[in-house]
């Protein structure tokens, strides 16, 4: 290790005491990658901090000695917004995972970042209440990571996303204090741009949650339609008529295989589509909405429409959905998941573009997505022993994102833009987009510190604002050159 | 094991999504991804491309449980059970161990297979316990670690003597059903031999004749999960000779009935034995997988008791069967099944861990004891002889004291009317 | 060239400034009213080539709200920027310059059947201006803030560089949230041209279950009940000083009928059922000083015990409202209360912000109170705005 990086490690060590700090090659390598893992840096020294304080005592070292952080949580993202840097320290809050304060009648909980999402659930469910974020890692990814990257999830169609689910945090900034980020205090809605930033402005280090009322019932169908166009004419019919699932997801025929290969979900052979429909609610006013859907469902040609009974059926349901990213492991040797959005109504077009594109290219492409609000998940399926195959399942990838774009959509709806696609933010931004957007990034770190390299190709450097009126006096700090 | 060539295959079956680290008891403890069976993996992965094997990798091995819990949560499929079996044979063979370490491993192998040297044990430690001599050898250092579990084993475990030697055969109530042969065990028929008893009883009143080997040696369950695989193989093949004359092997220790499930990864490369352990791993089946799978025929009796059901991580991760013995107690009338919070986190006690890793096991089986202390239950049923003590240890720990009995115990009382008091009455 | 005349040059409708449009008192010298973004960007252009100080306008209705501005050169008239630039009803989005009445946007939106799910509490209020002051009424208890429907926003920076940020899809993790940045930001960071916001249909059916509660004890009761039953409420509000309590169901008719019967129920027997809101619904309460409070549930005793029966409020289940104080109310009064409000809320983790009162009480008190962070909020302020020209003064911390 450079010198400049031991003398690092030996003053954290003194912070967090032997054991809270990992230097040894072997260890640090487990720590290369998060759920991304086709980017890979392992990080300079690992600290696994309790507290706080000793976070902002960590950032305060590394801004002294001018050394990158990267702060990670379970390690579950899947944009590489955790990637550590070679010559950085990489902050683990897996260790403050406390449940600090359940306030049922204020309909809120006190969490660390280390919490896992799922657990919030777990504590506050016997009080009838749940945590409404529910990305597929939910079991594992901490609500850190949730705030970092503004995790969504099936249900996120109707509950929304973290940002309409977290209330205040409390952030160790980039010059190492402790400040509190309400939503609703005076001032900037600071927390407003924080969450979602992908933990370029800062380290949250205790978060308080707003905590979503148990639905009454909840109702889940199953519609299996000849093709992946007919499915997402019910998706059309059912927003049209007003009705607002919880959600809407679709898988074509390729992931229904995949599925079908990993989990025995037996869904209704010879579908071209499936679509899972869920509402949830008072029961009076769901029992209504659930007939109009399978109406719906009906009349755009489904040929086979299951409802679930109870709890375990509805698992079953959800099955097929919820292994299909994984599952697809079982028919392609390696494959890349994609995330993109378009506008829900773009469907059909997008799809039978994403086709074309597969077609001419050779590449297969197996798609599952959030239909209710447009959010692809297109699987690019490649084997990795051929050559070339994976440079190609590149570009098909790359390629539906520039679809997502051309039709006025997003390069990321919840995977976050992280290390692995900053390269697509100029096609969705200009120049000055992305420049704004830095600007928020100076005034938290203008050093640049911060989880650098992330969600921007090119850093703004922070000294070039014109004028500047406040903030260091242009001598200062230039003594020591004369 | 089978052939070393697939590890790669294997290895790249996980795609680093992190779904096990939850379920896995010391990444629960510690946070550390080293910890994890993500790390475990990627470590291994780095010991595949050529990273030696170095004190802090096989540190992180060996604290693995082997409970195979993130072999249940991953999605991909992956084998860590295989993974981890093939990597501590990796270590068994490179690295080598401290002489302290050593001396632990030796005595521990040496002593749990072999019935008659633990049966040897069993009086002087009593007698041992009760001198205050255990003050004296406390400098051993190695006694000091085994002595807490036997020292357990033998508070926990009904005094001697009273359990009956059990027959070769015992033979149907009724028309019979089935034959069935019985593996006995090392540490269930030394320290629990009620159990055996039970279990034996409830499959005769349930119509089957019961085939039980005399001669019947340890299954290598140990052995076998702590990469000593030739020691393995050669308790496998006399068991598979032992038992190769009945058509179904009821085992009501969870970790011994997943070994046997295993024989056939175990054995593939062994010509003349891969084919017979084949067939012995696929007429394994616990106790209350081929109860749930008969169906009930005797009458069962009221046993009024709260009964706070403890999944062994060998029936429910190695071996899937989790809903059985639930569906098995919930049938018995007046008696009522509690879960146990955290289902999926091992207890610590996992084979040899708690010998091994004393200071973790520790802090596992507290925290199991916390969630089981909270279901109020009188009596903590578990499937296997390990865990029953590990809980019960850590409740007295804690000053909580609960009854302890096996699924095939508590169906006994049932099958013969003798109530509750056959249960909770016990010391506990 | 004079800034009038160089004004002129990029924007067809530049006057100077009349007494009486006045921010809190400061005349400006010239007003530009751009007509789309091209000459709102050229106007700020030329406002950062000229030094001027600039504050922008919607339809006046909160302009009265904060602190009054330092200096103010400019006023940017938005109300020529009242285009609906796109309604994607099929995708439930609706793209609106910011000049655009609240109400007028609702009309467009409801021949599709769609709203935007905000209450507009000040009639005429425009979408630029809702935007910057972050304002909302009841419905926030379900549908949120400005900030949770706002998913695109198009600005000009202090220096006339348009930025945008966001997009029209409704799930969308790239780059920074400008918008709920933006929100509530009074002016401060630069100017908003055009906003996209997530739509919700109209629902088929309403009703209000209205009750009346006596004294503090009671209302939280009422309160705590429906927020903790499955009735999934649009929004729970306390009424004083009339101390009503009422909660808005909306869905199907079939399931708003029995869910009203349901909430009717447990709320007793002074609950009514009742098609429309009641006395006071949506609106801010009356009086001279508006003071904009963060309460959660828990707080809404303590906060009506130390109002008393008489003072005018309004409170949203989400945990947040408004407190209105008479013209009589002197300002030690006003200091007296809000004191107070800070006091009891600051235990709640709450806080009390003066929108706007009388220019006597406004030198004597602390609009803002406590703000936390804000050294990180000037340092924002200074990368946005570097001269300090956008609307300064008017926002928290002399911002």
């Amino acid at each position: 290790m450079e010198a400049r990086l031991a003398v690092l490690a030996a003053r954290l060590e003194e912070l967090l005491g032997a054991g809270r700090v990992i230097t040894d090659p072997v260890r640090l390598r487990t720590y290369e990658c998060d759920g991304l893992t086709n980017h890979r840096s392992t990080p300079a020294v690992v600290v696994l901090p309790d507290t706080a304080e000793q976070i902002a005592g960590i950032v305060r070292e590394c801004a002294a000695a001018g050394t990158p952080y990267v702060a990670r949580g379970s390690g579950t993202g899947l944009s590489g917004g955790a990637l550590p840097r070679a010559d950085g320290v990489l902050i683990v809050t897996s260790r403050m995972r406390r449940i600090l304060e359940i306030d049922i009648p204020g309909q809120r909980a006190v969490v660390e970042p280390g919490v896992v999402n799922l657990d919030v659930t777990r504590a506050v469910r016997p009080h009838g209440y749940y945590f409404a974020p529910d990305p597929s890692s939910q079991q594992i990814c901490s609500v850190g990571g949730n705030v970092a990257e503004n995790s969504g999830g099936a249900h996120c169609l109707k509950y929304g996303f973290t940002a309409h689910h977290v209330l205040s945090c409390e952030v160790v900034t980039p010059d190492g204090e402790i400040v509190e980020l309400p939503a609703d205090g005076p001032g900037y809605d600071l927390l407003g741009v924080f969450v979602g930033a992908e933990g370029t402005l800062g380290i949250t280090t205790k978060i308080t949650v707003r905590l979503t009322r148990l639905p009454e019932t909840v109702q889940t169908l199953l519609a299996a339609f000849g093709s992946i166009e007919a499915g997402g004419g019910a998706v059309s019919a059912i927003i049209g008529a007003g009705v607002v699932p919880a959600a809407i997801e679709m898988m074509d025929a390729l992931s229904i295989e995949a599925a079908e290969a990993a989990v025995r979900c037996e869904y209704p052979p010879g579908a071209g589509a499936v679509l899972i429909v869920e509402l949830d609610g008072p029961e009076a006013e769901v029992a209504a909405q659930f007939t109009e859907v399978e109406r719906l469902c009906r009349d755009a040609g489904a040929f086979e429409i299951r409802i679930a009974a109870d709890d375990e059926e509805r698992a079953l349901i959800w099955k097929g959905r919820k292994s299909a990213f994984a599952a697809v492991g079982r028919i392609s040797p390696a494959y890349i998941v994609q995330d993109g959005v378009i506008p829900r109504t773009a469907l059909p077009q997008v799809l039978a573009q994403i086709d074309a594109l597969s077609a001419e290219s050779g590449v297969r492409v197996a798609n599952v997505f959030h239909a209710g609000d447009g959010n692809l998940h297109p699987l690019v399926l490649f084997d990795d022993a051929e050559p070339g195959a994976e440079e190609r399942a590149e570009a098909v990838s790359g390629a539906i994102l520039d679809l997502c774009i051309e039709h006025g959509g997003s390069i990321t709806g919840e995977h976050g833009v992280g290390v692995d696609k900053s390269r697509y933010m100029p096609r969705m931004f200009t120049d000055t987009d992305l420049d704004t957007m830095q600007m928020v990034r100076c005034g938290f770190d203008p050093d640049g510190l911060c989880n650098p390299g992330k969600v921007f190709p090119t850093p703004r450097l922070c000294g070039e604002v014109p004028g500047v009126r406040r903030g260091a006096h242009p001598y200062e700090g230039k003594a020591d050159l004369f | 094991m089978g052939s070393e060539d697939d590890l790669p295959n294997l290895l790249s079956d996980c795609v680093h999504c992190g779904f096990c680290l939850p379920t896995c008891p010391t990444y629960v403890l510690w946070g550390e991804e080293m910890d994890s069976p993500r790390g475990r993996i990627h470590l291994m992965q780095q010991h595949a491309d050529g990273t030696p094997l170095s004190g802090p990798m096989v540190e992180h091995f060996d604290r693995c449980l082997g409970c195979m819990a993130c072999v249940t949560s991953c999605p991909s499929g992956v084998q860590y059970d295989r993974l981890i079996e093939m990597t501590r044979a990796d270590v068994e063979r490179e690295h080598p161990r401290s002489l302290k370490e050593r001396a632990i491993r030796e005595l521990v192998f040496q002593l749990f297979p072999y019935r008659r040297r633990l049966r040897a044990l069993r009086g002087p430690l009593r007698a041992y316990q009760k001198s205050g001599l255990e003050r004296l050898v406390r400098r051993s250092g190695v006694l000091e670690r085994i002595s807490p579990s036997v020292a357990a084993m033998e508070r926990l475990a009904p005094p001697l003597g009273r359990a009956p030697k059990l027959p070769e055969r015992v033979a149907a109530r009724g028309e019979r059903r089935a034959t069935v042969g019985m593996l006995t065990g090392c540490v269930q028929a030394e320290f629990f031999p009620g159990v055996n008893a039970a279990t034996a009883r409830v499959l005769a009143l349930e119509g089957c004749d019961v085939v039980i080997p005399r001669d019947q040696g340890c299954c290598g369950a140990l052995s076998m999960h702590s990469g000593r695989e030739d020691e393995a193989r050669a308790f496998a093949r006399r068991t598979i000779q032992m038992f190769e004359a009945v058509d179904v092997i009821v085992v009501n220790s969870a970790g011994c009935g997943s070994a046997m499930k295993e024989y056939q990864a175990l054995l593939a490369d062994d010509p003349a034995w891969s084919g017979r352990a084949d067939a012995l791993s696929a007429k394994t089946r616990d106790f209350a997988e081929f109860l749930a799978a008969l169906g009930p025929r005797a009458k069962r009796e009221p046993v009024p008791v709260t009964v706070a059901y403890h999944d062994a991580c060998h029936l429910a991760h190695a071996q899937g069967i989790r809903s059985q013995p639930r569906a098995l107690l919930a049938a018995i009338p007046e008696l009522t099944v509690r879960e146990i919070a955290e289902p999926e986190i091992c207890c610590g006690s996992a084979g040899t861990y708690n010998l091994f890793q004393p200071e973790a096991a520790g802090e596992l089986g507290d925290r199991k004891a916390v969630n089981v202390d909270a279901t109020g239950a009188e009596l903590l049923v578990a499937a296997n002889p390990g865990c029953s003590m590990q809980i019960a240890t850590a409740l007295r720990r804690r000053g909580a004291g609960i009854a302890i009995a096996h699924t095939a115990q508590v169906l006994d009382a049932s099958l013969r009317g003798l109530g509750r008091d056959a249960l909770v009455a016990r010391d506990s | 060239m004079r800034p009038l005349d160089a004004l002129a040059k990029v924007c067809g409708d530049v006057r100077p400034g009349e007494p009486a449009e006045g921010v809190l008192g400061v005349e400006p010298a010239l007003v530009a009213a751009p007509e789309n973004v091209t000459e709102a960007a050229d106007v700020m252009r030329v406002a950062a080539e000229n030094g001027l100080a600039v504050v922008p306008r919607g339809a006046e209705t909160r302009l009265d709200w904060g602190a009054p501005p330092e200096r103010c050169d400019l006023l940017v008239d938005t109300h020529r920027l009242d285009g609906l630039i796109e309604h994607a009803a099929g995708d439930l989005v609706a793209k609106a310059e910011a000049g655009l009445p609240m109400e007028r946007l609702a009309e467009k939106l409801a021949e599709r059947d769609q709203r935007l799910a905000l209450d507009v509490p000040l009639p005429g209020s425009t979408v630029g201006g809702t935007i910057a002051t972050g304002a909302a009424g009841p419905l926030r208890s379900l549908y949120g803030t400005p900030r949770s429907l706002v998913i695109g926003l198009t600005i000009v920076r202090a220096d006339g560089q348009v930025a945008r940020s966001g997009g029209k899809v409704v799930k969308n993790v790239a780059g920074y949230d400008l918008g709920r940045l933006f929100s509530g930001s009074f002016g401060t960071l630069g100017l908003i041209v055009d906003a996209t916001f997530r739509l919700h249909p109209v629902p088929a059916a309403t009703a209000y279950v209205v009750c009346a509660v006596s004294g503090p004890e009671d209302a939280h009761d009422a309160v705590q009940t429906v927020l903790h039953c499955a009735v999934a409420p649009s929004a729970v509000e306390y009424i004083g000083p009339s101390g009503t309590v009422a909660v808005l169901l909306e869905g199907v008719p079939d399931g708003v009928a029995a869910r009203a019967r349901q909430t009717a129920d447990l709320l007793g027997e002074n609950a009514e059922i009742s098609g429309t809101a009641p006395d006071g619904w949506g609106r801010y309460p009356d009086g001279t000083t508006l003071i904009d409070i963060s309460a959660p549930p828990p707080a809404l005793r303590d906060l009506l015990t130390l109002l008393g029966p008489d003072i005018a409020v309004t409170w949203s289940g989400s945990g947040h409202g408004h407190v209105g104080l008479p013209a009589e109310s002197t300002p030690d009064e006003v200091a007296d209360v809000l004191g107070r409000l800070r006091d009891a809320l600051g235990r709640h983790r709450g806080g009390a912000v003066v929108r706007y009162t009388p220019e006597e009480v406004r030198g004597e008190i602390d609009l803002w109170g406590p703000v936390p962070a804000l050294a990180l909020m000037r340092r924002v302020k200074d990368q946005f705005d570097p001269d300090h020209r956008l609307s300064p003064g008017r926002f928290a911390g002399g911002i």
